[in-house]
């Protein structure tokens, strides 16, 4: 009792010494606070969004790889036989393997779903292009739209295999498209766009997918097709409706693009509305005017494309070769998984079950997530280092004090060893009064710190996001693109192609955290005042243990 | 029966072999008043050391109420059984008086009847300081009265033995007969003084005197 009491005094006797002391740990025990708030912020973040998290995933196919290693072998090929025509066979026979390699069946994707675990689910979409034909017209053919892109993709003329880039992902997010189907200098074919895009989904929750959850679209006018009926019946777009004059109920008859005599006719059972105009200027980019969508379900559709199959009518291409002018549907698969965890273990299974090496399993929302969440881990990893460099400068700061205090307590030290205090009593009351002092700046340390953590996060996570997103303006103007974010509305922002690279609208970041000083928080200070009694313990722990009261007798002064 | 005895103690510093101290037999008795002499070197302050357990004897037993101290804990006997004044007080000077003699009762570890500040401070009286004087720090009192100090200090916790290293070195004519006649009354309490010195006057004022020769050279 009296070691605690001696302690109380001896620390209200030195104060300046003392408040020095405090102040160190004050500063260490902020920063600590503040470090490991923003870390655990992360945590909580991570968590919170992953459990928000519906992951998904494609398999698809590896072009870089492929072209590689085609390279490989058709340097090695022609290097004997160097004239121009075998190169151009290498080159078509490269495309045709290419193309070959990237289309999986819908078996195949099936097959492989074999990998999923109970809870995981799959759903998809094909997407093919027809044309126009009898009374009906495509949506914005009669205006001259300046937009090159849009008049490009509208226009009748490239026709080869009736080709269009899958729907499927153009919902998430475009930073990763070079991974997947879409993406500009991904198409080693010319594309065929026909008038009109038909798209027949496996399930509603394959629509909901591409569509988004936002509410944007929304069946105006009749009713949804029919989830699982074989029936041809579609929903189109408000605009298409009113520009054709069609309702609910009418039929709408709609050609092969490569070759007109094939028909099909398809019965409107709804009309749709979609209010979101960034969603229909990102699909600008990946088809005909989003007006132009036809929807309806995968089995209908898959019937058009059988039909077309059987009809299997010759067309001749630009060569003069004579080729199947049959409809070749664009399938989009994806995985749905219930945890990441489910979709690693996919990601590994699905080669055993055959998959080839050319192919990748990728997500989409995973990769959007982790990136969502890098200014926060980078913030977070930075606040670790800042707190380890700030507990070892604070610790070797005490720990100096601490040998220069014990020199002018040395003479203490010898007079209460002599009058026969044990030296083990004698370190307890030296390492209580630093134990009392760390505490007590601990504890206000701690209150500031749990106080600021906040605002401090956010702060510093802000300038974190500013800093990925300048790093992202300058992939941008690396593309050409004017970074003028500041005149240029958002939607506007290097139009189409801005997009493309997942800039104009940025990555959605975790921008902020709510609550950062939790109960762990709180306890790690108190290790970290712990660590830092101890530490500045040490010095006067080994001296007053080494000391000699018999030194007392020979200091005279 | 003595209540300090001496039996054939050596001493040598670890690294010489030069004996400080040479096979000494010593008797120490309640009551009694003894004055260690000697010439500067003669081993009077090791002797003092070693009587308060500051240094353990390289050869030979002391007994305390014949009991042998190397099996009583060194800081228990000095903490207990032992008031030592030392030469140059050794108080902690940024402590009061009375503080200084309240700490060592603390590390006595000693159950008392009163409160320890009334014993302090009458203590402090019997030495003679007023109670302004006890709450003063150490380090606003003159040398004699910082030596009254610890005299009370070593008198706190009522151990059978007082050691003091030269109590009256630093003091006048007039003080020192003070402190000696401190001495002498508790002598007649029934303390055992040792007094090392090289004080004629303290000597010729105890009881008995031992005097401390240079040893022969190692043999």
């Amino acid at each position: 009792m009296y070691i605690l009491k001696n302690a109380l005094k001896s620390i209200t006797r030195n104060k300046l010494r003392n408040f020095l002391i405090g102040i160190i740990v004050l500063i260490i025990s902020i920063s600590a606070c503040v470090s490991l708030s923003i870390r655990e912020a992360a945590e909580a973040a991570k968590e919170d969004t992953l459990s928000d998290l519906q992951v998904t995933g494609t398999i698809s196919f590896n072009r870089q790889k492929a072209m590689e290693e085609m390279k490989k072998s058709s340097s090695s090929s022609s290097s004997s036989k160097s004239s121009s025509s075998s190169t151009k066979t290498d080159r078509s026979k490269f495309d045709f393997d290419v193309l070959q390699g990237s289309s999986l069946s819908l078996s195949d994707y099936k097959k492989y779903a074999k990998a999923l675990k109970s809870g995981d689910s799959y759903y998809y979409s094909g997407a093919v292009s027809l044309n126009a034909t009898g009374k009906i017209l495509p949506y914005g053919t009669s205006e001259d739209d300046d937009d090159s892109s849009s008049s490009s993709s509208s226009s009748k003329s490239n026709s080869n295999s009736g080709n269009m880039q899958p729907p499927g992902d153009n919902n998430n997010n475009n930073s990763n498209t070079q991974n997947n189907q879409g993406g500009m200098g991904h198409q080693p074919f010319q594309v065929n766009q026909g008038d009109f895009s038909i798209t027949g989904y496996s399930s509603y929750k394959a629509m909901l997918s591409m569509f988004g959850d936002d509410g944007s679209y929304k069946i105006t006018k009749g009713k949804m097709f029919d989830e699982t009926s074989d029936a041809l019946e579609c929903i189109i777009s408000n605009e298409l409706a009113t520009y054709n004059s069609l309702k609910v109920g009418d039929t709408i008859k709609l050609a092969n693009p490569n070759y007109e005599k094939e028909t099909y006719k398809l019965k409107i059972v709804g009309i749709y509305k979609n209010s979101d105009s960034s969603s229909e200027e990102n699909n600008r980019f990946q088809m005909n005017d989003p007006a132009n969508n036809i929807y309806m379900n995968y089995n209908a559709f898959t019937k058009i494309i059988k039909a077309s199959a059987k009809a299997n009518h010759k067309m001749t291409d630009s060569d003069g070769n004579k080729t199947s002018a049959k409809l070749t549907e664009n399938l989009a698969f994806t995985y749905t998984f219930k945890s990441v965890d489910n979709y690693n273990s996919f990601a590994k299974k699905v080669y055993k079950l055959g998959l080839s090496d050319d192919y990748t399993v990728n997500s989409n929302d995973l990769q959007q997530y982790e990136n969502s969440l890098l200014p926060l881990q980078t913030l977070s990893q930075t606040a670790i280092w800042f707190f380890i460099i700030v507990l070892a400068v604070g610790g070797v700061i005490l720990i100096t004090l601490n040998i220069f205090n014990l020199r002018e307590r040395k003479y203490e030290v010898g007079v209460l060893t002599a009058i026969g205090m044990k030296k083990a009593k004698v370190a307890l009351q030296f390492v209580t009064e630093i134990f009392i002092v760390t505490f007590i700046a601990l504890i206000i340390g701690t209150s500031v710190g749990a106080a600021v953590s906040v605002p401090v996060t956010n702060t510093l996570l802000a300038n974190q996001i500013q800093s990925s997103q300048s790093t992202g303006n300058n992939v941008k103007e690396n593309f050409g693109f004017k970074n003028d974010d500041s005149n240029t509305p958002p939607d506007n922002n290097g139009g189409p192609m801005g997009d493309m690279f997942g800039q104009s609208k940025a990555q959605n970041y975790v921008d902020s955290v709510n609550s950062a000083t939790n109960l762990f928080v709180v306890m790690e200070l108190v290790l970290v005042g712990l660590f830092l009694t101890i530490i500045a313990s040490l010095a006067a722990l080994i001296s007053i243990m080494r000391y000699e009261p018999l030194k007392i007798l020979s200091n005279r002064s | 029966m003595s209540i300090l005895k001496l039996e054939n103690i050596s001493y040598h510093y670890d690294r010489s072999k030069v004996m400080v101290l040479d096979k000494l037999n010593m008797d120490f008795d309640e009551g009694k008043i003894y004055t260690i002499v000697g010439k500067s070197g003669a081993g009077k302050t090791t002797l003092l050391s070693v009587l308060s357990s500051l240094a353990a004897p390289t050869d030979g037993k002391i007994f305390l109420n014949d009991k042998d101290i190397t099996k009583i804990d060194r800081y228990k006997f000095r903490s207990k059984y032992v008031g030592v004044i030392f030469q140059s007080f050794n108080l902690l000077t940024h402590l009061t008086a009375l503080e200084n003699v309240i700490l060592s009762m603390d590390i006595s570890g000693k159950k008392f009847d009163r409160p320890k500040k009334e014993i302090a401070l009458e203590l402090l009286r019997k030495v003679g300081l007023d109670e302004e004087e006890a709450k003063r720090r150490v380090l606003k009192l003159s040398g004699g009265q910082q030596q009254r100090v610890a005299i009370a200090r070593a008198l706190s916790y009522d151990p059978d033995i007082i050691l003091a290293d030269e109590p009256t070195g630093n003091l006048d004519g007039e003080t020192q007969d003070e402190i000696i006649g401190i001495f002498r009354m508790l002598a007649e309490e029934g303390k055992c003084v040792i007094i090392v010195t090289h004080s004629p006057d303290v000597a010729k004022a105890s009881d008995i005197t031992y005097e401390l020769k240079k040893p022969d050279k190692a043999s």
